[in-house]
């Protein structure tokens, strides 16, 4: 039937009405050169194979659905997470769009970021103009206390130079000459989102601590008590952040956190619109020269960072996106060490509870299989945290892990005995695990949204942990870092798991004997 | 409620109960209605334990009449499992209101009842009493009759409400209504030679599934499994069968009794958790049809079938046993499972050191004694403390329990595997025995038991709460061993009868003065071992290590003295006594089995059989220069 105004359909079901299927049928039939089903079907099965597994891996130019994205996103990621800050892209439009409706749909929050608009004309004669032009519009229009400035591809190939543009857009009046304006190029066609992530706060951190570039003088470290600490670029920064400075609260800590940008991808509804909210204050990202040590939860996010920083004299610790009691462990002996402060009953009770909650309910996750992909400081957290639960984490991979990352988690690996039947592949595409999953199933996936594609193809049920997660709301304001995060994770690895279970004896008087209250 | 007690009573007077048959007249009328302690942390109740018994005959409607709490708690609580009808699984309950207390709730029932038959048809109604309406005088057997005769179903009362007692006399409470109203009432379609009954077991987790296709494969029908995955028509017409195998030891002796004395149908009690137990309780199974009439080929399609089976599993096992060497376990667990498992788990190469037997029987007690040696600690109360020392001192791994304890053992950071009914694999028959393995195996090595004994890794490991219960033991034994005083008012202070609370002093002492030589005497002057019984174990020890046999008060006349020890009973659940089985052997027999055929002594559960291996070996020695004799 079709479409009725006294009860409209949606597409899930409209299409299936019998006009549109028949339509759908011709248009198959007549325009679209239709193939024998049976050798679409053999080619499927083929696809299944180890010998299309083994023409998968031996591809070399081509990727397919791969699980990464441009280092521009990490760096809007890390521009928001200041005060007032607004990001500026420099470049052309269409990419700017793409990571605000990117982190849109993950967080269900606008995401505020401008772009110079580069134009043809501008590839041809450089985007001084637009640099010119579109500092003075953001000033003037958004009123942001900063303007942190990273490129597209576009500005990288004809190469523009930020330092020079920045600065002659001052001459020019675009911004006043103090303002701040920190950049760092960033080019998609290097890394991936985690690199530029790293550029900016770099960038951010080599301005205000290094003279500004040239306008004022180098900050002189008057070392403190205080700490920093880096979340990464991570889905969960709303609940993992919020979670990090309650336990730093608990523990009497005097922190910064960098680059916090839990406020501004959680504002309330009540009324008014913020453009910007929360964030590391620009005082303090110039204090945080003077903290004691500088903590990253994520070492592949601040491979550039941490180095600068130390070179100015500070300690830096970096971890594996910890997720569990082992790893949630030694972050917080870290902390402790570092600040001389004990970890309270408190925690030392959050703990328990969470050994508690895995030892309920070892039994079910045991000797599970799980494929893992995501970014590669969250491959090895949640790779530590399966194998802490005695489960093997068989298949790990991240398109935008090297070989140095590969050798962690291979260590890691080694380091259990639920590890030693496990692989690791660095570089790898979402293409790649898929043929994994058909020659070497498992029992779960642990991915973000686009993994339900994966789970479609060939039946492994999915756990959504990563970014970006778009299909399913809201898991981003809870925490997966602490013990508290802990819980979280295996909540939602149990949850799947008993889902499965039920789906798998679920028809009435066929499988429903095991249809059971008590699980 | 007069014909309640007088079940009631009745059930306390079986004869096929150990425990039963331990107590004197006074105590078999305060039945085994153990008192719970108030205040104690107590388990099911009558009715619980009449719903678990019955509630897996899948293919009736059980009604719980009562208020919400007994269903709501209750539905669907058990994992036992169905081949086909799920409406047992189905929450039926009158649900009384305070109308119905004031006023009465049969009419509800009534109702009830009548609405469950149109709308469901079910072949059987059972209907469960409750406290309330057994309070307020709700005549549900009136009610059921009523039912009956105007709707054409079966409608069976199981008179059980919660107060009567403990759970374990509402699983033999549910036997008494089942062998009153159910058992006899249809006949089968046809019958076989091959025809068993299999009694107390419950298909949790499907288990028996795992079992049936070995019978099947060997032609032997189960004519009704009570109550595992039973039909209402199969139990009905179950009194067919030509022999029965008992499951579960205590909660449904009743029932394989009094369907041994009604119609003939022998029974043996036996396990399939184990495969020595599988193996034992397949060569029983045809062994009893084979004397009942069935074709004695049987027996070597048995004996393939077990050679096979037993080969399949050894070799499943096999790679686990390296993996098993000197890890030891802890089994804290009730009833028939302590000794089948205690089998089971010494099959795949573990040790175990320690076992509770909270609900276990006497017979219980003496197999698992039997099965682990001398070394067969009975841990009935553990503190989490002592566990932790246990474990501590490298005497147990794994703790093995159900799923109440696991919290205990947790919290006393050991590991721990679930054997009981909330649990998610079946571990019965060859292949249960591969699984159990397989699920230990994993419980053994699982990562997160080394987080749950470690302390925090900040901790200052010289102040957490087991190094401090460790200290604190430690300190107490030093300060008890420096202080010879105050160590003997310590080992005087310990609780020996748990009900009564007495201590070890308290008896020593009403030994020494009134020369006391028997339990009985202990309970007179002490109150010891009054309640439960179940110390009277313990209070036999306190002889013993006296130095003292516990004994009989002394029959001073010869004829007294001889007829008493005549008198005295070997196999409790034929109720065969000494002189019995002592003129069976003055009348040729020379073997167990000679025995058994016919003084039919050992042809329950088995547990007396040594006994009276005894009694032929010391007959044999006195008689021995008469075969000597007769041999030149």
């Amino acid at each position: 039937m079709p479409q009725n105004a006294d009860n409209v359909l949606d597409h899930f079901e409209l299409f299936r009405g019998p006009e549109y299927q028949q339509m759908l049928a011709n248009k198959k039939k007549l325009f679209e050169n239709p193939r024998d089903p049976a050798e679409v079907e053999r080619v499927r099965e083929w696809a299944k194979t180890p010998e299309y597994k083994e023409l998968n891996f031996a591809r070399e130019a081509l990727t397919v659905n791969p699980a990464k994205a441009c280092q521009p996103l990490g760096a809007v990621f890390a521009a928001v997470g200041f005060e007032e800050t607004i990001p500026f892209v420099h470049g052309s439009q269409g990419c700017v769009a793409y990571y605000r409706s990117h982190f849109s749909r993950h967080f269900k929050e606008p995401s505020s970021c401008v772009s110079s608009s580069m134009t043809e004309d501008a590839a041809v004669f450089g985007g001084l103009n637009n640099m010119i032009d579109g500092l003075a519009n953001t000033y003037n229009m958004y009123k942001p206390k900063m303007i942190s400035v990273s490129t597209t591809c576009m500005a990288e190939v004809i190469g523009d130079d930020l330092n020079a543009f920045i600065k002659t857009a001052k001459e020019k009046g675009s911004v006043p000459q103090e303002y701040d304006v920190p950049f760092a190029h960033t080019p998609a066609f290097v890394g991936s989102h985690i690199t530029g992530y790293d550029n900016v706060l770099k960038g951010i951190f080599e301005h205000f601590w290094d003279g500004k570039a040239g306008t004022a003088p180098k900050l002189e470290r008057v070392p403190n008590e205080k700490i920093n600490f880096i979340g990464g670029f991570d889905g969960y920064t709303v609940g993992n952040l919020r979670e990090i400075k309650r336990l730093f609260n608990v523990m009497g800590v005097d922190y910064t956190i960098l680059a916090d940008n839990s406020e501004v991808w959680d504002t309330p509804t009540d009324g008014e619109f913020r453009m910007y909210d929360g964030g590391t204050t620009l005082e303090e990202a110039a204090n945080a020269l003077h903290a004691k040590a500088t903590i990253s939860m994520q070492e592949y996010c601040t491979e550039k960072t941490l180095p600068l920083i130390a070179n100015h004299g500070q300690e830096v610790v970096a971890f594996n996106h910890p997720v569990g009691v082992k790893g949630t462990d030694e972050f917080l002996m870290a902390v402790s060490r570092i600040t001389g402060k004990e970890i309270p009953e408190e925690l030392a009770r959050e703990r328990g509870r969470l050994v508690d909650a895995i030892a309920d309910s070892n039994a079910h996750i045991h000797g599970k299989k799980f494929a893992i992909y995501g970014d590669p400081d969250l491959c090895l957290g949640l790779a530590g945290f399966l194998l802490e639960l005695g489960a093997e984490p068989t298949h790990v991979l991240a398109t935008n892990g090297n070989q140095k990352w590969a050798d962690k988690v291979q260590k890691l690996f080694d380091s259990s005995p639920f590890g030693q039947n496990c692989h690791v592949y660095p570089g790898r595409d979402l293409w790649h695990m898929r043929s994994l999953l058909f020659t070497e199933p498992v029992d779960f996936l642990i991915g973000n949204t686009y993994g339900k594609y994966l789970e479609r193809d060939t039946g492994t049920p999915l756990i959504r942990i990563g970014f970006p997660v778009f299909d399913r709301h809201h898991h981003h304001r809870y925490p997966v870092w602490g013990y508290q995060g802990g819980m979280n994770v295996l909540v939602w690895i149990l949850d799947k798991i008993f889902d499965t279970i039920d789906q798998n004896t679920i028809v009435p008087a066929k499988t429903d004997y095991s249809f059971d209250i008590i699980r | 409620m007069s014909s309640v007690s007088a079940t009631i009573q009745e059930v306390f007077n079986e004869p096929g109960c150990a425990k039963n048959q331990n107590k004197s007249e006074a105590e078999k009328k305060k039945g085994c209605t153990k008192q719970l302690q108030p205040g104690g942390a107590a388990g099911g109740c009558a009715f619980d334990g009449a719903k678990i018994a019955l509630q897996p005959l899948t293919d009736v409607a059980h009604l719980v009449h009562g208020p919400i709490a007994c269903e709501g708690n209750s539905w669907d609580n058990r994992g036992a499992k169905s081949s086909g009808s799920q409406i047992w699984r189905t929450g039926f309950t009158t649900d009384i209101n305070e109308t119905d207390v004031v006023f009465g709730g049969e009419k509800r029932l009534f109702k009830s009842i009548k609405e469950i038959i149109e709308k469901y048809n079910p072949p059987a109604v059972f209907v469960y009493q409750t406290c309330v309406p057994a309070m307020i005088g709700d005549d549900i057997d009136a009610v059921c009759k009523a039912a009956k005769e105007k709707f054409g179903t079966p409608v069976i009362p199981v008179n059980s409400p919660g107060f009567v007692g403990p759970k374990n006399l509402g699983n033999k409470l549910a036997g008494e209504a089942i062998l009153q109203h159910v058992i006899g009432t249809e006949e089968p379609e046809y019958t076989t030679p091959y025809d068993i009954n299999i009694i107390g077991e419950y298909n949790l987790s499907g288990e028996l599934w795992q079992v049936k296709p070995l019978l099947d494969e060997l032609g032997i029908r189960i004519l009704a499994c009570i109550s595992g995955d039973g039909r209402y028509k199969d139990v009905a017409a179950s009194h067919r069968a030509k022999a029965a195998m008992m499951v579960c030891s205590k909660a449904m002796i009743n029932v394989a009794r009094k369907m041994e004395e009604r119609y003939d149908i022998p029974f043996f009690e036996g396990s399939f958790y184990g495969i020595q137990d599988s193996s034992d309780s397949l060569r029983e199974i045809a062994r009893m049809l084979i004397e009942r009439g069935a074709d004695p080929e049987l027996m070597d399609r048995t004996e393939a079938i077990i050679e096979r089976e037993e080969a399949r599993a050894w070799a499943a096992i096999a790679k686990y046993k390296p993996r098993f060497k000197d890890k030891k376990v802890l089994l804290i667990t009730g009833g028939v499972k302590s000794w089948s498992v205690v089998a089971a788990l010494q099959e795949a190469g573990l040790e175990l050191v320690g076992t509770s037997v909270k609900k276990s029987t006497k017979e219980d007690k003496e197999r698992i004694k039997e099965l682990m040696g001398q070394d067969a600690h009975m841990i009935d109360d553990m503190t989490p403390r002592e566990m932790y020392k246990m474990l501590k001192d490298a005497k147990a791994d794994i703790m093995l329990s159900g799923g109440r304890s696991q919290f205990i053992a947790l919290k006393a950071a050991m590991p721990w595997l679930d054997i009981n009914q909330e649990r998610h694999h079946a571990y019965m028959g060859y292949v249960g025995m591969v699984k159990l393995v397989e699920e230990i195996d994993k419980a053994l090595y699982n990562p997160i038991w080394e987080q749950v004994r470690k302390p925090a890794p900040w901790d200052n490991p010289a102040n957490n709460w087991q190094n401090r219960a460790i200290a604190e033991m430690e300190a107490e034994a030093a300060a008890l061993a420096a202080d010879p005083v105050a160590a003997e008012k310590a080992r005087r202070s310990k609780k020996i009868c748990n009900c009564k609370s007495v201590d070890l002093g308290t008896i020593e002492d009403a030994i020494a003065a009134h020369g006391l030589t028997t339990v009985e005497g202990v309970r007179t002057h002490t109150n010891a071992s009054g309640g439960c019984g179940a110390c009277s174990v313990r209070i036999e020890e306190i002889f013993e290590a006296r130095g003292l046999v516990p004994a009989e008060e002394p029959e001073l006349d010869p004829i007294a003295a001889e007829a008493k020890r005549r008198a005295k009973k070997v196999c409790n659940c034929k109720s065969v006594d000494v002189g019995a089985i002592e003129d069976a052997i003055h009348a040729g027999a020379s073997n167990l089995a000679d025995v058994k055929a016919q003084t039919k002594a050992s042809s329950g559960c088995g547990g007396c059989a040594e006994r009276i291996e005894e009694m032929l070996d010391a007959a044999a020695s006195t008689s021995v220069p008469a075969t000597l004799v007769a041999a030149e």
